[in-house]
């Protein structure tokens, strides 16, 4: 016991003595799963400073709309170099900033089922929005995003608001993918199902999925490998739907007003490296940005594989989001 | 210079800007807060016109919608709590009645995410009562909607007014009490002349207490409400500020949610009814009412029976939960124990500063308003204002003005501290207003003839009787920090987390297991910190004995 007492103590000192160093600090802003204990963080963190001789800070934000705020409000007296952690749908509106800047890397290794040369963003990984169910509540889950929204009221999903989270935007796009101007009414025919829809994914997932309230909850196809892979069981599986899946690519960009420009490019240019994206199949749960070839855990050949990737132009989602989430909010309100 | 009557030198803080200057900068302090961040963001972007309130379908069925839902939870909230006061205080025998207390005042600070799993545990479609009434009866109800939103609500809010009745019902003087015990008055006439009278004088600011406690609710609402149908104002300002980066709309529906919820406060503060929620606990003898015997002590007991149940259950169910977590915690090898001792250790080296700072801004508030009619209602205003400002307005405000000064990490984390401790004010005031406010004009007069000045007056007179206030505000103070994501989450820490942030990041990494763990393990917290500070206030029994005999003494003269 008494040998972790100095553990404790170094733990109160830590804020006070954080900023004691000599050599080069690359900050960057990310949300709490990537930074997390149990994210990529430390993984990514260990072997960018074994290759860099500098110190990589990360400052944690709620969220990848938190970061993209904390931005805004910052401008140019931002303390960030980089920002990791937006995704498809708010990049656009991370563009308009005017804050970020190119980023002058070869994107040749990316391996994501769409085409990808933006000069902002580079992919640190991907993954597929999906319905994940429980094998023990739901033996056979519906096939299609059709025959969900036209089964009567089962079976009960919990899906996430497009208002506050990202995969429930991801939903909100992907039924404007499948139906394009039908959306509204086959939301109004989804309602029946749905349960609840919460603020955030977590929320969804701990307090109801978890405590068995729905056998399906909005989530990620990569989902299951997590269950699979660290929790050992084969119970929470994604329904795969013939329409396709909609395509979330989370990305990382440099910030403008950084004064630590060519290191930051450097850690760019590291993440499309396998010491960088072995990192993120089970630890940030998504498929990795590159080809890994055998260092991908064997138990991502078991999530489903996708007919179809559906993916709406970012900068046509920015435009419209508002048009759309109007449509959907229409749709709800009875 | 000046000196005093008898000739030495003045006690030390005695001259009046001493207990004037504090307080009202404190009180400054949060009014400019909240009108520099409203300003800040109608700075950085026009506020749309007004029309679109009631123009814009949506937000005015969210605006109708809030105030519907939050005057509903008010109504049951506080009939609920009306109930278990008036049941308490018929029996006060009740056996884990003690228990009882400690839960009640847990409710309130218990973080939201970990009350709703508990809540779903047992009142969900797969919830233990649900399967159990399933099973036995034809009965079924759907949690999800209005219902569920009431049932949190209640849940987080009837253990809170039950507190502040119960002791309200107790501070009724003992001759009254006795008076009413040998008239043998029952019913419609005991509640006339003995309840009433007690708890009308409580009732306004309660009811505006708890009106805006469930007119800000946020993620309960959106978790159990269902869908989009049931959003309050503080979900549309939320979806402003963070994905439509609509600083002018939020700054607009801010000043709706200030306005309505300031309006119920202006009109509670105007009929001159604020009065302390928190009156002494000294309970002198215990008289029996007429009216504790026969089938109302069956009733009574029944009721306080189904109450504990009703709070104890989710809890149970949240202690279940967390166990394996907890086990896997302890007995893994490697860091997760580490990392739940430094969360720990972290959130108490914010915590505690929090609390003691919102109990010393309280106490300096509070003696503002006894100095005139308009410092009065500066500090009722004040101490109401975190309440009813939104904390990411605030923050955001905050974060706008002081960017520039905000290097260090740790600065980050001191204010947090500073901001968990103004958030914790409107309880912590109305729990010290009754003691503080409490001495009789003979007794100031006689120690102001004695020259009981500055802290003199403060040590000797003030402090015997606000010990235990002061300790029960600091265990409220200290709890809200501990629980609190809101603040802490907006400022970003430098990857080290508290409990609740630790919490989250177990969650977002599917650590389902290990934050159930982590749950149940905040909460023990939350209880240790009632508890201890519970025992701290109980250290000198002797003076509290001392002070019921000389009560006693003037009972009986007046008796």
């Amino acid at each position: 016991m008494p040998k972790f007492i100095p553990f404790l103590l170094a733990g109160l000192a830590l804020p006070f003595l954080a900023n004691a160093q000599d050599s080069e600090t690359l900050t960057v802003y990310t949300h709490p799963s990537f930074a997390a204990e149990w994210g990529p963080g430390p993984g990514v963190k260990e072997a960018f400073e074994q290759q860099c001789d500098c110190t990589l800070d990360y400052v944690v934000l709620e969220s990848g709309g938190d970061i993209l705020q904390r931005l805004r409000l910052e401008g140019s007296s931002t303390g960030a170099d980089v920002v990791l952690g937006l995704d498809t749908g708010t990049m656009e509106t991370a563009r308009q900033t005017g804050l970020l800047t190119t980023h002058n890397i070869g994107l040749d290794a990316l391996d994501l089922p769409v085409d990808w040369n933006d000069p902002l963003f580079v992919p640190y990984d991907w993954g597929y929005f999906a319905f994940v169910y429980d094998t023990e509540q739901l033996p056979t889950p519906p096939e299609s995003l059709e025959e969900l929204v036209n089964s009567p009221d089962d079976p009960q999903i919990i899906i996430q608001d497009p208002r506050t989270s990202t995969p429930g935007l991801g939903l909100l796009l992907w039924m404007k993918a499948v139906y394009g101007d039908q959306a509204g009414e086959k939301w109004r025919a989804l309602s029946d199902n749905i349960l609840t829809t919460t603020k955030s994914w977590s929320d969804g997932y701990f307090s109801l999925f978890m405590n068995g309230e729905a056998p399906m909850i909005l989530s990620y196809s990569t989902s299951p490998a997590y269950h699979m892979a660290i929790d050992k069981t084969d119970r929470y599986q994604a329904a795969q739907f013939k329409e396709g899946h909609y395509l979330q690519v989370e990305v990382a960009a440099l910030v403008e007003p950084s004064d630590q420009k060519a290191l930051a490019r450097e850690f760019l240019q590291f993440i499309l490296t396998p010491a960088f994206q072995r990192h993120i199949p089970l630890k940030n749960v998504m498929y990795p940005a590159i080809d890994l070839g055998d260092e991908l855990p064997e138990v991502f050949d078991r999530l489903i594989q996708p007919e179809a990737t559906l993916f709406i132009d970012p900068a046509e989602v920015a435009q419209q989001r508002q048009v759309w989430l109007d449509e959907w909010l229409n749709a709800m309100i009875p | 210079m000046q000196r005093s009557l008898s000739g030495s030198f003045p006690a030390p803080l005695s001259r009046p800007a001493w207990q004037v200057l504090p307080g009202l900068i404190i009180a400054s302090v949060l009014l400019a807060l909240t009108l520099t961040g409203l300003a800040a963001l109608v700075w950085r972007a026009p506020l749309p016109a007004v029309s679109e309130l009631w123009e814009n379908r949506y937000l005015a069925n969210v605006i109708r919608f809030t105030v519907w839902q939050a005057a509903l939870s008010t109504i049951i909230s506080l009939s609920l709590g009306l109930a278990i006061a008036l049941a308490l205080v018929r029996q006060p025998r009740f056996q884990g009645r003690s228990l009882l207390l400690r839960i009640m005042e847990l409710s309130l600070v218990l973080p939201t995410i970990v009350a709703v799993s508990g809540l779903i545990g047992i009142y969900g479609r797969q919830g233990w009562l649900t399967t159990l009434v399933g099973d036995w009866t034809f009965a079924s109800w759907d949690l999800y909607g209005l219902s569920g939103i009431l049932l949190a609500h209640v849940f987080f809010n009837a253990p809170l007014a039950g507190r502040i009745l119960l002791q309200t019902l107790e501070s009724v003087p003992s001759p009254r009490r006795r008076v009413a015990s040998q008239l043998g008055l029952r019913g419609w006439w005991l509640w006339r002349t003995l309840d009433w009278p007690a708890i009308r004088s409580v009732l306004p600011a309660l009811c505006a207490l708890v009106f805006t406690l469930c007119f800000t609710s946020f993620a309960i609402v959106m978790t159990l409400g269902g869908g989009p149908a049931s959003t309050t104002l503080e979900v549309a300002i939320y979806q402003s500020l963070r994905f439509e980066f609509d600083f002018g709309r939020a700054a607009l529906l801010a000043m709706v949610q200030l306005g309505i919820c300031g309006a119920l406060w202006l009109l509670v503060m105007r009929r001159s009814l604020t009065h302390d929620f928190a009156p002494d606990r000294r309970f002198a003898e215990i008289i029996r009412r007429p009216d504790c015997r026969g089938a109302t002590r069956f009733r009574d007991r029944a009721l306080l029976f189904t109450f504990s149940l009703f709070l104890m259950l989710p809890l149970a169910a949240i202690l279940l939960r967390g166990l394996p977590g907890l086990a896997t915690v302890a007995f893994e090898a490697g860091d997760p124990l580490f990392d739940l001792a430094n969360a720990t250790l972290r959130s108490f080296a914010i915590a505690l500063p929090a609390g003691a700072f919102s109990v010393m801004s309280g106490l300096l508030i509070l003696t503002l308003a006894s100095r005139g009619r308009a410092f009065s209602k500066i500090s009722s205003i004040a101490s109401a204002l975190p309440l009813m400002v939104p904390p990411i307005v605030l923050g955001t405000g905050l974060f706008l003005l002081l960017r520039p000064a905000l290097g260090q990490p740790s600065e980050g984390l001191a204010l947090v501290a500073l901001i968990n401790g103004l958030m914790a004010l409107p309880f912590v005031t109305q729990l010290l207003k009754g003691p503080l406010t409490a001495l009789d004009e003979n007794t100031l007069h006689q120690a102001d003839q004695l020259g009981l000045l500055g802290w003199y007056r403060w040590r000797w007179l003030h402090w015997p009787r606000l010990r235990r206030p002061m300790a029960l505000a600091m265990a409220y103070g200290t709890a809200l920090s501990l629980g609190d994501f809101g603040v802490i989450a907006l400022f970003g820490t430098p990857g080290q987390p508290t409990l609740p942030v630790l919490l989250y990041q177990q969650l977002g990494s599917y650590r389902m297991e290990l934050a159930a763990g982590t749950a149940l393990w905040l909460i023990t917290m939350l209880l240790l910190v009632f508890a201890a500070f519970n025992l701290a206030s109980h250290e000198r029994g002797q003076r509290k004995r001392s002070e019921n005999t000389i009560e006693t003494l003037t009972e009986a003269r007046h008796a």
